[in-house]
């Protein structure tokens, strides 16, 4: 849908400033009931999903231009959905796909953010989102045995996504997911030095054309490998092959799951023994691309009518994404399964949770937003008694080591793989 | 107008203006001067209320209106100036519909609680009263003071009782607050069942709110509707006695927080000697007899199950007051609390209980939160020594009002007007100025301490005046009173 | 329009560069909320020239002075869902979004009350209080309205009115910027005293600062309030889960929480109903209660799974809101009692039970299983929002005033029949038969009388609805309607935009003149009218149109960029 097919939402928006919090029904300490992060930090109303809405309502009524200002209130939002959640407990509105139609007008009209350009300039030349050299991806498995599906098939590839292949700080968890699948017998392979992104940040960026072209990429890759399964560890790259490939129809054919999904399995599965104990007090975040935004896409084709009068209701009858379908218990039952390891929930957790301040081009373009972002999560770990924060993104694992490193607050920063690696034999 | 006098407006007959007659409203026994005023007015009605206004616009004439029969205690229908004429409303005394099934009472200015009570009584309800009031205490003289009623847990806002009233502003306007405001006369208005219960506005004036404790320098009422409480068919009562306050403050604060049960508050052993001894050798051997302070409770059951209503609510005030190591008691050396209950429903017999101690007493009063009452009631007896005036004849009276958010503080000062006289009235100022600089909110600022009342109140003070102006624009309306 | 570089200047010394904004993208998020389309023709209200995020009360004290000193509009909100909190009567003024002052000063356990600052919202307010065995009342438009909002400038209703009042009611101090940049303490505040009382000395200016609603923005700035707190007998927290069955983004408790009890008596006709919830609300035994409006059932995801809901239950959903088919969801009530020991509950509970049977109710299965209680709990204790899904708006107001039981049953089956026609013709939503629902909400105990609730919600991008909703509006805004006996409507400026419903102009001199005594009142407080007064009144009327003596209404307004 093209941003103007979004008039009937940017009509009905009431202002109801739901957008701003978690829904009040799952809000538990007043210190941490704040939902949106870009409305947080900056407090202009436009910050805000509903902000959104006028200033589309007021582009489309040619009140407004696009202008500095508006890329500004545009670009610093994680793009992570805790608004659209929110906002759908009260309305039938879509205020995130609002928003990623009016990214992908300003790209196509030349409104570029020079830092996104320099990514994406990267990403054409280099298939990757971290402006490294593409013939360094794959460096980080080096001396893993795994197979290589440039050279043979496997049932599953593991794809570990541009920040884990590029980021040597992070390698640890993307060769320790690697190794619990070889140590539990998984037929698993490597794209290695040809795995490319999956384009699914240029997407949130709005960059459409690139999303395209890698789904395309991809599908084309993983058929040839024979692969059944895809496997990541990376959030972001979950939430691009299973759901965004999905909507702009090019789904890839073939089962995606999170590392927690495969992991969960294989502990259920007796395949996966978890016998050390790893006596820690731990929070997990939920990355937003593996919980609300990882939720499966729903097609919808019809027309508005109405009944009773004037109730609002659809042919056929249109099921909104509302975050609850996201992953959220396989990573809690595996933290649970670790011997010693105790568990504290966070006050915003699930679909509900707190950004850690990566996504949206955010880390990029505005990487003081995004550190901040991230402390205000460590604030809300360390409230709830927490020795470690917990995540299953690299994206959210960066974000959360910077923040450490510029908030000075002491709190350890994990991937659920390292704590499962410390917790096998 | 102006070339009428009063006699020709509303009949000659109800103009006062014998000499003796001008001497009884020209002082009160507070200590406000003496000014006689230029004749008394008795208006019938609001029509007569109106025109007597309208002619003091015309000619400049300062008017005080007195609701309540004498004696009067406080300066505040004591002539501020010379050449006012009092509106003496005693004569507006219909009770001009009771409603039993919304609880509540439309009176005139003229009506005392001896003269409602009765009438409620025959329709089940009862009227929300202060303390023991003055047997020719006006209600509305009583409401619109703001007076605290004996009943925190039905004290919602510090208007209560009060809800809708008619009345005639210092410009002469007629106005007619909250719900009786309309196009319909009352009688018209209640053919539709409305009943002038709804106290707010009209829009965005709460215009009951400026004529409360306004000291009749906005306007004259001439009848209002007020809130009832049923009739308790069945009800209970308890002291409990102790020596010091401290712990019954800290035992108050808990049936108040679940506004449970009916009349609710403290008072030292000379008041509670007061409200029952008849004379002042009684009144000195129940002293010597009741302990140092006293908290009053009753349960009131009315309604579908009366009996259980006040039973279990005994039970629970009894179980708040063991937890906090107190006794309460039916009866206590010299007191029973039945005895007490029955003084709560009807004005004071004759004499008024205040006066039967010494005769002469003074008031200091305002409001404060219960916590901070054993501070006040400190600072208050260390002052009377500094006057030389004996802590041991200063009654207190403690009041939780707003449903116990904040109380009503009351010494009363008793003494011997032929000889204690100086030192009382010392105590009063002193006084209030101690207590006010230790942050007691004087709210009815009264002539003995307005200056007080309004030393931390710039604000206010300035606002009200434009108010004043704007309802009465010649300032015909109490003049010298609050801040004017 | 642009404010002067020296305007701007000043202002932007006062607040800060970070603070202050004219950018038109930002500028016109703040003329966009729900009503807009009703009174304005367009989603868009004036735009203001410069939007401001003071931090505190001397900075909007400097603010509001520069307005004077410049002739700049001014004014503040708190969460701005008011159409009415973001509207300007012209394009030279500001507004206040007032976010970044959101502290809880101090919540006074002992003597119940609580001092908070402009964007505390009430259910924050309720989540902290109840950690202290406290509460404040529940409102009705949603959890992000503010307890400022609701206590001195707006409106103030609250579901949970029969025991925790509402209207101002519970205002214990208030600090307020008058509109000439003086700050006013009021009561036993202003000597630097703890906030107690707003009452005196002498008179109350509580009198001028609200009525029967606020002043909507229109005569300064309330920077703190204090507010009279009422016992919570719940837990000092509380978990709403997903539960099986639900929607999963509605969040349910498991149960009402112990402390609590809801029953829902349900009656055979309305005069029984009506008779029965005035003996229980005057029995003093109830914390909450709702007639008619249930909150029992499961909450939909949205309109369509809403839709097919009704679908199943076919014409039975209909007839559950006729108060003429007996034991219906018209005739039932939600009474949610409190209780702080097993005597107060044992006698509660049987004082409402020996009621409904003197009455003739019954506890129907449906609405009284454990599911349904506790949805109807968290529904009537915390703010759960206006419903504006369905249709996308809902009216601004009727006439609704307050009032006894008996005068608002005659008011509302009256109106009833007018908002039947515009049903009957698809303009509005028509939830039942088109039978007439009465339903109020009982203040103290029923001591000062109720308030009467009605809405009807129509869609305002549907010509036909909206024009409906005009006429509908129209009919009961007109003084020489046979609802002019009843009270003003739109409790006398609760939801109106005065330059275009002109209630008080319309209505005023048949209520006492009260509109009179209002100019006054604010050419008094803002001798130089820059507080906005789109939702207060003029210190005098501009020249509209008439019909007579009757201002004509005026919907729509050219707006020059």
């Amino acid at each position: 849908m093209a941003w103007q097919d979004y008039t009937h939402d940017m009509q009905r928006c009431t202002r109801c400033s739901y957008c701003k919090w978690i829904p009040y029904r799952y809000m538990q300490n007043t210190d941490f009931m704040q939902g949106c992060p870009s409305l947080s930090r900056y407090n202009w109303h436009a910050y805000a999903a509903s902000g959104k809405f006028n200033m589309a309502y007021s582009l489309l009524q040619e009140r407004i231009e696009i202008d500095d200002t508006f890329l500004d209130v545009l670009y610093r939002c994680q793009m992570d959905g805790s608004c659209d959640i929110s906002c759908k407990v009260q309305q039938d509105l879509e205020p995130l796909q609002l928003m990623q139609e009016l990214r992908i007008k300003c790209v196509e009209d030349g409104h570029l953010i020079p830092e996104h350009m320099i990514v994406i300039d990267g990403l054409r030349k280099e298939d990757n989102m971290m402006m490294a050299k593409k013939t360094e991806r794959g460096k980080w498995a080096e001396g893993l045995e795994v197979k290589n599906l440039t050279e043979e098939s496997a049932e599953v590839v593991y794809h570990v996504g541009c920040r884990y292949s590029f980021d040597e700080e992070l390698w640890p968890a993307a060769r320790g997911g690697l190794q619990l699948l070889l140590d539990a017998g998984v037929d698993v392979g490597i794209m290695g030095r040809e795995e490319a992104c999956c384009g699914g940040r240029a997407y949130e960026l709005g960059y459409l054309g690139e999303i395209v072209k890698y789904a395309e990429h991809q599908t084309e890759t993983f058929r040839t490998a024979g692969v059944k399964t895809l496997v990541t560890p990376c959030a972001d790259c979950y939430a691009a092959f299973k759901v965004l490939y999905d909507k702009i129809d090019r789904k890839l054919g073939i089962e995606v799951l999170h590392i927690t999904e495969y992991l969960d399995r294989l502990i259920k599965e007796g395949r996966l023994k978890l016998n050390k104990a790893v006596p820690m007090t731990v929070t997990y975040h939920d990355p937003c691309h593996l919980g609300r935004l990882g939720e499966p896409w729903i097609h919808w084709e019809g027309k508005e009518y109405k009944v009773m009068g004037q109730m609002i209701v659809h042919d056929p009858p249109k099921k909104f994404r509302r975050g609850a379908g996201g992953v959220y218990e396989p990573p809690r039952d595996i933290l649970k399964s670790i011997p010693g390891l105790k568990l504290v929930e966070m006050y915003r957790t699930r679909e509900y949770s707190w950004c850690c301040g990566a996504g949206g081009g955010v880390i990029d373009a505005y990487p003081d937003f995004s550190t901040w972002t991230g402390a205000e999560r460590l604030k809300e770990a360390k409230a709830v008694g927490a020795e470690a924060i917990v995540s299953a993104c690299p994206w959210c694992k960066r974000n959360f080591l910077d923040a450490v490193k510029e908030s000075g607050e002491k709190i350890e920063v994990y991937d659920i793989v390292e704590l499962v690696q410390k917790a096998v034999d | 107008m102006a070339d009428k006098k009063p006699g020709e407006i509303i009949g000659s007959s109800n103009v006062l203006d014998r000499p003796e007659v001008l001497q009884d409203y020209a002082a009160d026994t507070s200590f406000a001067p003496r000014i006689k005023p230029s004749c008394i007015v008795r208006p019938a009605n609001a029509g007569e209320v109106q025109a007597i206004i309208k002619w003091a616009n015309e000619t400049g004439t300062p008017l005080v209106p007195v609701s309540s029969g004498a004696p009067h205690f406080r300066g505040d229908t004591v002539p501020g100036v010379e050449g006012a004429v009092i509106v003496d409303l005693s004569r507006m005394k219909k009770i001009i519909r009771i409603d039993p099934v919304n609880k509540l009472a439309m009176v005139e200015p003229g009506v005392t609680y001896g003269e409602l009570q009765p009438e409620l009584e025959k329709e089940g309800l009862c009227a929300y009263m202060p303390l023991a009031p003055r047997g020719g205490k006006s209600v509305i003289g009583s409401v619109l003071e703001r007076e605290p009623v004996t009943m925190p847990s039905h004290h919602w806002d510090s208007t209560d009782p009060l809800l809708c009233a008619e009345v005639v502003f210092g410009s002469g306007d007629r106005f007619r607050t909250g719900e009786a405001s309309g196009p319909d006369t009352v009688e018209e208005q209640w053919e539709i069942d409305r009943v002038q219960i709804n106290p707010f506005g009209h829009s965005h004036v709460d215009f009951q709110r400026l004529i409360a404790g306004a000291q009749g320098t906005i306007g004259i009422v001439t009848w209002a509707t007020l809130k009832c409480c049923y009739l308790s068919s069945v009800s209970r009562a308890l002291l409990v006695p102790c020596d010091n306050i401290e712990p019954l403050i800290e035992l108050i604060y808990k049936p108040l927080k679940f506004r449970l049960g009916g009349k609710l508050f403290i008072l030292n052993g000379l008041n509670l000697a007061c409200l029952l001894g008849n004379s002042p050798g009684e009144i000195q051997k129940l002293i010597n007899a009741l302990p140092s302070w006293v908290l009053f409770a009753s349960f009131e059951g009315y309604g579908i199950l009366p009996e259980e209503k006040a039973a279990y609510e005994q039970a629970d005030f009894v179980a708040m007051a063991k937890s906090c190591g107190l006794k309460p008691q039916t009866a206590i050396p010299g007191a029973k609390a039945e005895d007490v209950a029955a003084l709560l429903c009807k004005p004071s017999p004759e004499p008024y209980w205040k006066t039967r101690f010494k005769k002469g007493f003074q008031d200091v009063f305002f409001l404060t939160t219960l916590d901070r009452t054993p501070d006040f009631i400190t600072a208050m007896y260390d002052m009377a020594k500094q006057c030389k005036y004996p802590p041991d004849n200063i009654g207190v009276y403690i009041q939780p009002v707003v449903q116990g958010t904040s109380c009503h503080c009351e010494f009363n000062l008793y003494y011997d007007p032929s000889v204690e006289s100086e030192a009382a009235k010392q105590l009063v100022s002193a006084g209030s100025e101690k207590l006010a600089g230790m942050g007691g909110f004087f709210s009815r600022p009264y002539p003995a301490w307005k200056d007080s009342a309004y030393r931390n109140a710039a604000g206010t003070l300035a606002v009200q005046r434009k108010i004043k102006e704007i309802f009465d624009p010649n300032g015909i309306l109490n003049p010298g009173k609050l801040c004017f | 329009m642009k404010l002067s570089q020296e305007e701007y200047g000043a202002l932007e010394e006062i607040v800060g560069a970070e603070h202050i904004t004219q950018e038109p993208v930002i500028l016109d998020t703040y003329n966009q909320v729900w009503g807009n389309k009703f009174f304005f023709d367009a989603k868009h209200s004036v735009r203001p020239a410069a939007v401001l995020l003071p931090a505190d009360t001397r900075e909007i004290s400097e603010i509001v002075k520069t307005c004077n000193k410049y002739g700049i509009l001014f004014k503040a909100f708190s969460s701005g869902f008011e159409y009415l909190s973001l509207s300007l009567v012209h394009p030279k003024g500001i507004l206040l979004d007032l976010r970044r002052m959101n502290r809880i000063i101090e919540i006074d356990v002992k003597n119940m009350r609580a001092v908070v600052e402009p964007y505390v919202s009430v259910y924050r307010l309720q989540l902290e209080a109840a950690r202290h065995g406290l509460y404040t009342g529940r409102i009705g438009v949603g959890y992000s309205a503010g307890v400022i909002a609701t206590e001195c400038c707006h409106h103030g209703c609250q579901h949970t009115m029969v025991f925790t009042s509402g209207y101002g009611r519970n205002i214990l101090g208030v600090e307020w910027v008058l509109p000439t940049g003086e700050i006013l303490n009021m009561g036993s505040g202003e000597g630097g005293g703890d906030r107690f009382s707003a009452d005196g000395p002498g008179f109350s200016l509580r009198g001028i600062l609200r009525g029967r609603t606020g002043a909507n923005g229109g005569h300064g700035v309330i920077t703190r309030v204090s507010v009279k707190l009422y016992p919570w007998y719940g837990p000092p927290q509380w978990r709403q889960t997903k539960q099986p069955g639900e929607a999963p983004s509605m969040g349910q408790l498991e149960k009402v929480p112990d402390g609590y009890r809801v029953f829902v008596p349900s009656f055979n006709n309305l005069d029984d109903t009506l008779d029965a919830s005035q003996e229980m609300c005057r029995a003093e035994i109830l914390c909450a209660f709702g007639i008619a409006i249930l909150g029992t059932t499961p909450f939909f995801e949205g309109n369509d799974e809403e839709w097919a809901a009704m679908q199943k239950m076919g014409g039975s959903s209909v007839q559950s809101f006729d108060p003429a088919g007996g034991l219906t969801v018209a005739n039932s009530t939600v009474c949610i009692i409190g209780y702080q020991s097993p005597r107060e509950l044992e006698y509660r509970e049987k004082c409402l039970r020996a009621i409904t049977e003197k009455w003739g109710g019954k506890f129907s299965p449906e609405f009284n299983e454990p599911r349904a209680l506790a949805r109807a709990f968290a529904d009537m204790m915390w703010s759960n929002g206006v419903n504006l899904r369905a249709t996308g708006d809902f009216l601004p107001s009727s006439s609704s005033p307050d009032g006894s039981p008996a005068m608002l049953k005659k008011l509302a089956l009256e109106e009833a029949e007018v908002k039947k026609r515009y049903e009957e013709a698809g303009a509005f939503l028509a939830l039942g038969s088109g039978a007439r629902l009465v339903s109020w909400r009982p203040e103290e105990h029923l001591s000062i009388g109720a308030q009467g609730i009605s809405t009807a919600q129509y869609d305002p991008y549907d010509p036909d609805s909206l024009k409906a909703a005009r006429a509908f509006i129209d009919e009961l805004f007109d003084p020489r309607s046979p609802f002019n006996r009843y009270g003003v409507p739109s409790r006398g400026g609760c939801l109106q935009i005065e330059p275009v419903t002109h209630i008080h102009q319309n209505w005023g001199h048949m209520y006492d003149n009260y509109d009179m005594w209002l100019k006054k009142i604010k050419k008094m407080l803002d001798p130089n009218t820059v507080g906005d007064w789109t939702a207060y009144i003029p210190p005098e009327y501009p020249d509209y149109a008439k019909d007579g003596d009757y201002v004509l209404p005026s919907y729509g307004k050219e707006e020059q960029l």
